[in-house]
């Protein structure tokens, strides 16, 4: 049998079309170096690019939580280092002194303040997932974690007010800053944390959140 | 291999798959309208591959048909397990069929969250007005779907209410301008010890009460006997309890101005308020009980003396330590406190105990 086979130029009138394709049993990257992690083998490489990278990506999430505007990337890509940094500066400076000197401040110990948070993190998101939210356990606990960076921010300026002589003044000083870095924590968790609880219940899973910055600013003004 | 000749290429023919490991491959194209949602995986959706969303009306189809499947597995268990929550342990519950959920799922969890925002403030009002809830509020509104997202917040928040205004309230007592104030983080570990034993030992309590003091029904009357020998759930005492404690919410930060007779006023009405509320949402599980009258009394005095309690340990500076004049050391505001921290600094204990010398 003559069959013929009649072969056209693809005439191009159509605008390309592009895109990726993935194949299941290789690993996989839906867009390309989104996540930072590379293709290549990262065996060979310094030391030095290994921890500039995981460097780089933690302080993007500061970042993203000091500004919050873009919501995706602390959500996709949690990690955990940046709340335990903010976790142990905190409860260093916040933990009372253990010597027997009688003006010593009698606060919190150090793994109170970390239990507070990692515990309280740990419940908020809890009560985040049984109300019905659909966001991972460690993608909250990350979320609320760097949110803690302006709580942070502001017991530190409260430690250096501090250094100064105890007035009524400064301690409206220390107030403020207080209330700003509740506000703005608060602020910036509702706004990554929001989206992902079902309308009618938003209030009630923002309520501990709420809740758990109010604790620990609580902490933070407390402080002296 | 041959090469193909144009028979080959006219035929079909059946070609082994060269991708063995199961699950096709996969072609994301960059356009607008199939747009990725974003990396969020709930247990549920593990087995799902991400779904492409760019059709309204089949995501529609779609979100409705998860949040019906999640509910339905929730609120099938919620039926079956609302009627026979025994304080044991309820392990028969557990993975006995399809329909119940195991105790191991956080979906068995849900179905105790499964309120919204205006259920749980409704909730809340119905604990501080008397009267204000239907007579079979028991048995028909907590009953059938008691929540536990309540009764776990209202006590967390009370406890840090209690815990901050009490530290307020001794700073206030003391204040002049060079008075160091002195932060006391221990009063929250006794608010807490306290008022969780409160909110989860007496519904026990009071439920393994009714549960053994029925009156004997008699079986002729066979009118009164479904309601006469209704007995309230754990969860529902739970629930009731957790929301009583709502009202002293506002009344501890009420306690920070330090006027005795103000103070005990706000404990008197708190106390009275919310003792009538208990009383009156459970009299129909009162009413069948034969000890009825003991129950009433002994529900009013814990709930009296709770509120006593908050106010005596963490508010009232007694009148002695202040007439006494300016001492030396730090004056002694909380004497229970001082007296549980003598006891204690006389044995050095590695943690987070106070220092004898430490005052609230």
């Amino acid at each position: 049998m003559d069959a013929k086979l009649d072969m056209f130029e693809d005439v191009n009138t159509s605008p390309s079309l592009e895109g990726d394709m993935s194949i299941p049993g290789r690993r996989t990257t839906t867009t390309t170096s989104q996540n930072g992690v590379p293709d290549y083998n990262t065996l060979d490489e310094p030391i030095r690019e290994t921890v500039l990278r995981d460097i780089r990506a933690v302080g993007i999430k500061f970042y993203h939580v000091l500004y919050p505007k873009e919501k995706s990337s602390l959500l996709r890509d949690w990690d955990l280092w940046g709340p335990l940094v903010l976790c142990t500066l905190m409860a260093t400076i916040l933990q009372g002194s253990s010597s027997a000197d009688s003006m010593a401040d009698n606060g919190p110990e150090f793994a109170q303040v970390f239990v507070i948070v990692w515990i309280g993190a740990a419940i908020v998101t809890l009560n985040s997932k049984l109300l019905g939210g659909n966001i991972s356990f460690f993608q909250s606990v990350c979320v609320l974690g760097y949110c803690l960076t302006p709580v942070a921010l502001a017991l530190i300026i409260c430690r250096v007010i501090l250094m100064a002589k105890h007035t009524r003044f400064l301690f409206f000083l220390r107030f403020v800053t207080t209330t700003l870095g509740f506000t703005w924590a608060t602020y910036a968790s509702f706004i990554f944390l929001g989206q992902s609880q079902p309308p009618h219940r938003k209030p009630l899973a923002v309520y501990p959140i709420f809740l758990f910055f109010f604790i620990i600013s609580w902490l933070v003004l407390s402080h002296n | 291999m041959e090469t193909p000749t144009a028979d080959d290429l006219l035929q079909f023919r059946d070609y082994s798959a060269t991708n063995n490991s199961g699950a096709p491959a996969q072609i994301n194209v960059n356009s607008p309208t199939h747009a990725t949602s974003g990396g969020n995986f709930n247990a549920q959706q593990q087995q799902q591959q991400q779904r492409q969303r760019g059709d309204p009306l089949a995501d529609l189809i779609y979100d409705m048909s998860s949040s019906t499947a999640a509910t339905a597995g929730g609120g099938g268990g919620a039926g079956a397990q609302g009627a026979s929550l025994d304080g044991a342990a309820n392990v028969g519950g557990a993975g006995a069929g399809g329909a119940r959920l195991s105790f191991l799922t956080i979906e068995y969890y849900q179905q105790f969250f499964n309120v919204d925002t205006y259920m749980v403030l409704e909730r809340i009002v119905n604990s501080m007005i008397p009267k204000r809830a239907a007579s079979n509020y028991l048995r028909m509104n907590i009953g059938e779907n008691p929540d536990l997202y309540g009764p776990f917040w209202i006590t967390i928040t009370l406890i840090f209410s209690i815990a901050i205004s009490g530290n307020i309230a001794s700073y206030l007592q003391l204040a002049d301008d060079s008075y160091q104030w002195h932060y006391n983080f221990h009063l929250v570990s006794y608010a807490a010890t306290c008022i969780f034993l409160y909110a989860n030992i007496l519904p026990a309590i009071l439920w393994a009460l009714f549960k053994y003091s029925l009156k004997p029904v008699d079986q002729a009357d066979a009118i009164e006997t479904d309601s006469a020998t209704y007995t309230p759930t754990l969860l529902s005492l739970m629930c009731i309890y957790g929301y009583s404690l709502a009202i002293y919410i506002p009344v501890s930060i009420l306690w920070v101005i330090n006027i005795s007779l103000l103070q005990w006023l706000l404990v008197i009405t708190a106390a009275m308020l919310s003792g009538t509320v208990l009383i009156a949402v459970l009299t129909p599980a009162l009413r069948n009980s034969q000890y009825s009258l003991f129950l009433i009394v002994g529900i009013l005095s814990a709930h009296v003396i709770l509120a006593a309690g908050f106010l005596l340990y963490f508010f009232h500076s007694p009148p002695d330590a202040l007439a006494a004049g300016p001492k030396p050391t730090l004056p002694q505001v909380l004497p229970p406190a001082h007296m549980v921290q003598q006891a204690v600094s006389q044995q050095p204990v590695v943690g987070d105990l106070p220092q004898a010398n430490q005052t609230g």
